[in-house]
Parts: C-alpha cells; sequence; structure tokens
C-alpha cells in the first residue's frame, strides 16, 4: 500500500519532460504502436465522412462532392432496405431465441454427466466443428445440401419436399443456417456457461440436497440461479449485436436466387461498396449498423442493470 | 434406493426416472458427438474412394467405397495453385505468430509500466479503438491509398497488433509481482531485457492462449483476402483456392495445364474432398494440444475476429 502510494506522488510530481529523458527507450519503442494504430484505425475514422458524399477515389475525401444524407435516404428509401433489415433481424432473432437458450441448457446437461472421461472426451469432441475452418464448412453444406446430397435426400423422405438444390430456395435459407449455427457452435458456445456452472457453490447444493430437492430442482433453483450474470452478460453482448449477422459465412453460402431471404446488411455493405464500388452508400450502410448496434447495447445494458443488477459496462 | 454421491459426498436418491434421464443424457451426448464427427469423417472417407462410385452414391460414407485410391491426394500435392497457398498460409501464419505476438507482447508491456507516464494515455488511446472503427468501405481506401491492395503486405502488416491479446498481455504483466522486476534493474538490465529475460517466462500461458488462437484464425482466415487480393492469385492463402475449389464449384481454374486433360478423368471428383483434408488437417492435428487454453479464449471473447 505504502509503495503504491509513494509511487503514486512519484508519477504525479515527475515531469514529462523528466520521464521523457528517463524512459526514453519507452517512448521509442511506442512510437511505431502509435503509428500503427493512428494508420489502420483512427484515419479510417475519419473515412465515416464518406457517408455523407458522393465519394469519387479519384477526387478524394475532401474533393468528393457533399451530398447531406442522400446515401442514407437512398438506404431507408432503397427497394431493398425491407428485406435487408428483415433479414438481418430474423437470422439473429432466430439464433437467439433457439440456439442461445440450447447452449445453456446443453451445458447444464453436460453439468449431468457423472462419468470425468466421458464428459471431457465429448466435449473434445463438441468443440471440433468450431475450429474447422468457415469455407470448409460451407463446402460441407452445399455439398450435403445439394440436389443428391444427404441432407436433401433426408428431408424429401422425412418432408416430402421436391428434391432439389436447398441452397437455391430462399424458402430454406433461414433453416439451414440456424441449424449449422448450431451444429458449430453448440460445444463451444456453452463454454462461458459450463465455467459459471463450475463456479456456482457447492454449500449450496448441498444445503439443497439436504432439504429434499433433487436433481431437476436443484439445476432449477440452485445453478440457474447461480448463473444468472453470466447469462444475462452474454444476452446483453447478444442484443448489442443484433444487427451483425457473420457475413463472411452468408457470403460464402448465398447466390442471386435467395438474395430475398439470405442477404444481410454486412453482406450488402460488401456487394455494394467494393464489388460496384458504391462507397459512399456503402459507408452511410456500415455507419447506421454501427450506431444502432452502439445505441442498442446501452439499452439492453441498462435494462439488465434495471432488471437484474447485472450489467458488462 | 440411496447411495453416496462420489463427487461431494451429497446423498442421492437413484430412481427410475433418473435412470432414464440418464440414459437419455449420454445418448443426446454421444448421438451430437457422431453428428459432429460424421461430415469430416465422411469427407475423409470420400477422399480415398473410387470416383466412379462416388458420382452414383448419395449417403454419408462411414468406409471409402470400392478400391482405396491416393490419385486424388497426389494430383493435390503436386497442383501448383495448392502448393502456393499453402506456402502463403505458412508464411501469414509464422509472421502474424513471430512478429504479431513480440509486438503484442511490448505493447502490452508499454501500457503495463506504473513508471511510465505515457502507459495510461497508451492505453486509452487503444482501447478507444475496440469500440469504435471505421468499417469496411473507409478501412479499403485506406489500404488503396497507401497501396495495400493486391499487396503480400495487406496480410502481414494490419493483423499485427490485436487490441483484445494487447490488453490482455498489459493485465498479465501487472499481475505480476515487481520484485522481479527491481532486482533485475538493480543489477542494471534495461526495460528489453526485463521484458523478455524476466517477464516473458512468467506470462507463458497468456502467451501460448495467444499464439493458438493467432494460428488457428489465420489459418482459416479467407475473408480479408478475398477483399484486398481479388487480382493477387499468387498471394492468395489457401481457404481462398478452397472456396474456388469446394463453394465455387470451379475445379478448371485450379488444375490448369497438365492437369486440365486429367480434370475430364472423374479423379477431378475426388480433388474436393481431398483439398478438404489436406487444408484441416493441421488444425486437427493441433487440437488436441490446443484444447486446454479454450477456455481461456472463451471467455477472452471472440476468437473468430
Amino acid at each position: 500500500m505504502k509503495k503504491e502510494k509513494a509511487l503514486q506522488n512519484y508519477q504525479k510530481k515527475r515531469t514529462w519532460l523528466y520521464d521523457l529523458k528517463m524512459n526514453r527507450w519507452l517512448y521509442l519503442l511506442s512510437v511505431p504502436i502509435i503509428i500503427y494504430f493512428i494508420i489502420f484505425n483512427y484515419v479510417p475514422m475519419g473515412g465515416i465522412l464518406m457517408a455523407f458524399e458522393d465519394f469519387k477515389p479519384a477526387k478524394g475525401l475532401f474533393g468528393s462532392t457533399w451530398v447531406g444524407f442522400k446515401n442514407f435516404k437512398d438506404f431507408f428509401c432503397g427497394a431493398s432496405f425491407f428485406n435487408i433489415l428483415r433479414n438481418t433481424l430474423v437470422i439473429n432473432l432466430l439464433n437467439l431465441a433457439i440456439a442461445f437458450p440450447m447452449s445453456i441448457i446443453y451445458a447444464l446437461l453436460l453439468n449431468e454427466l457423472h462419468l470425468k472421461f466421458f464428459k471431457k472426451a465429448v466435449q473434445t469432441i463438441h468443440y471440433l466443428p468450431y475450429f474447422v475452418s468457415m469455407v470448409v464448412i460451407c463446402g460441407l453444406i452445399v455439398d450435403f445440401c445439394s440436389t443428391n446430397g444427404p441432407v436433401t435426400k433426408l428431408m424429401v423422405m422425412l418432408f416430402h419436399i421436391k428434391q432439389e438444390n436447398l441452397l437455391q430456395n430462399p424458402a430454406y435459407f433461414w433453416g439451414i443456417n440456424l441449424v449449422s449455427d448450431i451444429w458449430q457452435g453448440l460445444g463451444y458456445g456453452a463454454i462461458f456457461f459450463v465455467a459459471a456452472i463450475a463456479g456456482v457453490s457447492q454449500e449450496l447444493h448441498e444445503a439443497a440436497a439436504i432439504d429434499g430437492a433433487g436433481r431437476l430442482q436443484r439445476a432449477v433453483h440452485v445453478t440457474i440461479p447461480g448463473i444468472m450474470p453470466a447469462i444475462v452478460t452474454m444476452l446483453v453482448l447478444r442484443c448489442g449485436m443484433i444487427l451483425q449477422v457473420g457475413g463472411d459465412k452468408i457470403l460464402l453460402l448465398y447466390n442471386p436466387s435467395i438474395y430475398s431471404t439470405a442477404d444481410v446488411i454486412s453482406t450488402n455493405v460488401q456487394r455494394l461498396g467494393i464489388e460496384q464500388m458504391n462507397y459512399g452508400y456503402s459507408t452511410a450502410v456500415g455507419l447506421f449498423n454501427s450506431v444502432v448496434g452502439t445505441v442498442l447495447l446501452v439499452i439492453s445494458n441498462t435494462l439488465s442493470r434495471k432488471l437484474t443488477d447485472t450489467s458488462i459496462v | 434406493m440411496i447411495s453416496i454421491g462420489k463427487s461431494s459426498g451429497m446423498v442421492e436418491k437413484t430412481g427410475p426416472s433418473r435412470i432414464i434421464f440418464d440414459i437419455l443424457n449420454y445418448g443426446f451426448m454421444i448421438l451430437f458427438a457422431v453428428a459432429c464427427i460424421a461430415p469430416i469423417w465422411h469427407v475423409a472417407m470420400a477422399s480415398i474412394s473410387d470416383p466412379r462410385m462416388l458420382m452414383a452414391n448419395s449417403g454419408i460414407l462411414w468406409k471409402p467405397l470400392g478400391k482405396i485410391t491416393m490419385k486424388g491426394y497426389r494430383m493435390v500435392l503436386h497442383n501448383k495453385s495448392i502448393l502456393t497457398g499453402y506456402g502463403n498460409t505458412l508464411l501469414y501464419v509464422v509472421w502474424n505468430v513471430v512478429v504479431g505476438t513480440i509486438s503484442t507482447m511490448v505493447a502490452g508491456f508499454l501500457c503495463s509500466r506504473k513508471d511510465f507516464k505515457l502507459a495510461t494515455p497508451l492505453t486509452l488511446f487503444i482501447m478507444f479503438t475496440m469500440m469504435f472503427g471505421g468499417g469496411l468501405i473507409p478501412t479499403y481506401m485506406v489500404y488503396r491509398q497507401i497501396g495495400l491492395i493486391n499487396n503480400r503486405l495487406v496480410m502481414m502488416v494490419p493483423g499485427l497488433l490485436n487490441a483484445f491479446y494487447l490488453i490482455m498481455m498489459k493485465s498479465a504483466f501487472e499481475q505480476l509481482d515487481s520484485g522481479y522486476e527491481e532486482s533485475a534493474k538493480i543489477d542494471g538490465a534495461g526495460p528489453l531485457t526485463i521484458l523478455f529475460r524476466i517477464l516473458t517466462p512468467l506470462v507463458k500461458a497468456n502467451l501460448a492462449v495467444i499464439i493458438m488462437f493467432t494460428v488457428i484464425n489465420v489459418w482459416n482466415s479467407w475473408y480479408p483476402a478475398s477483399i484486398y487480393l481479388p487480382r493477387a492469385r499468387n498471394l492468395w492463402p489457401l481457404q481462398l483456392f478452397m472456396r474456388e475449389i469446394l463453394i465455387q464449384n470451379d475445379t478448371t481454374k485450379v488444375l490448369t495445364g497438365t492437369d486440365a486433360a486429367k480434370a475430364a478423368d472423374l479423379t477431378s471428383n475426388l480433388v474436393k474432398y481431398c483439398v478438404t483434408i489436406v487444408g484441416t488437417l493441421p488444425i486437427l492435428c493441433a487440437y488436441p494440444f490446443a484444447q486446454k487454453y479454450f477456455v481461456t479464449g472463451a471467455t477472452l471473447g471472440g476468437v473468430k475476429g
């Protein structure tokens, strides 16, 4: 304590010039790091101005014509606005409503396994799909959902649907995306909850057991309240990201015939911006996305603090 | 019936409902494990199957079809595109692990210094970038301006410093006992000597997490390369060639020259599966060793950047 106090005083008293002299090597090392973050993080932030311009690379950031909110107006009034927003929301809400509770239930079920080696072995296997590259995962999806693929065959057998390439039919995309997300992320997505469950007090469990609570009752009344802070934290984070769909998976899976259900904000930004060189418009869409994301994060964080006394900030 | 629970010494009831639940639970866990492995197993089996029989098949393979053949692998391992991709990916992985980890360590060290007046402002300066960013298009325009598009450096420079890893290193250094450092300082060691000789061995576990996730992320990454290297096939990482073969279903661009004649042969059918295995095997081999760091990594935040 004393030492810390002394250090603080020492730090306060020290002038910048003296510090520069004493720590010249540290200052020298800081220079490339500062330059790095300026070039790759701060300069692009200035590029947000492009959202209010009819940006032409040849004219540069300060030479292009100012158009005010025209890019935003084009986006909100555009023919695809409703579609993109709906797809983004539906894909994320499906994930939140189905995949998210599933990973909690999965963690609870895992906790009920009593053979230690078995638990470890299945966990290891369940993590595996998460570490396989997205290109390979999507390659598998493309292969399995093709006209003659095993998944298509199974669906035809079970639900008597038409035998076709499932990725060409807009009606199936949300389902394919959700199921593959669950398959890939269930094991790994639960790690956070598994760690939280391990942290629930053993004494509470024992007390409940002595009072005659069964396994199910203890899961509901001891474990779940115990991991509530973890659940709320994850939920808040997920709500903040409700407009951010992992664009790389959809970019690999979609094609023009299913744009009606598969095109989301991030893929739209990428297609219009990089491929069609509609820079100003794309920047505006990206900016809209991050502003709404930040607002949602703040709202959900405030709500969770009010309701459960848990917040991430 | 009453039995004593092994782990906590609790008294446990084992009624019939408990037994049914256990059977269902263990059954589900096994079933899901099979579901996780089956697709990858299928690809491995398909890659050594008879290509003619493979054409007619449409189920999940549990064992190779027909006579085992290595034709597909021979073709893939002699292919110039695949070898180029492999070489590039290896270069990007090694570079990012070595240079990236060292820079992250130095930056984290600087931010953790208590006797360094710039440490706090520098930390805030870096943390700000975790919350706000320019987005895809402005970043693209900056890269274009400084000539990084279709340039190998785009895969090697912008990813070097990761703000999340950096902050993690900073807190790891801060948690160390300052005694080690002070005695080194008395012996006349400079800041870099202190960092690499004294402190590095003490934060080995954190370093391992960063290295593991760097390897996996760089190995699996395809998106930045697809945007920033659109016309530089010779700089592409393996994943981009794999995308061409697996997703766009286009083996013609990869199988050129002497292979083209062979491509007419059904063997090209195997290429898809062989490439998947060749591109995934290193990750699968590293996986058992990396396992113990998963929990730390998961609580650290997003893994796939």
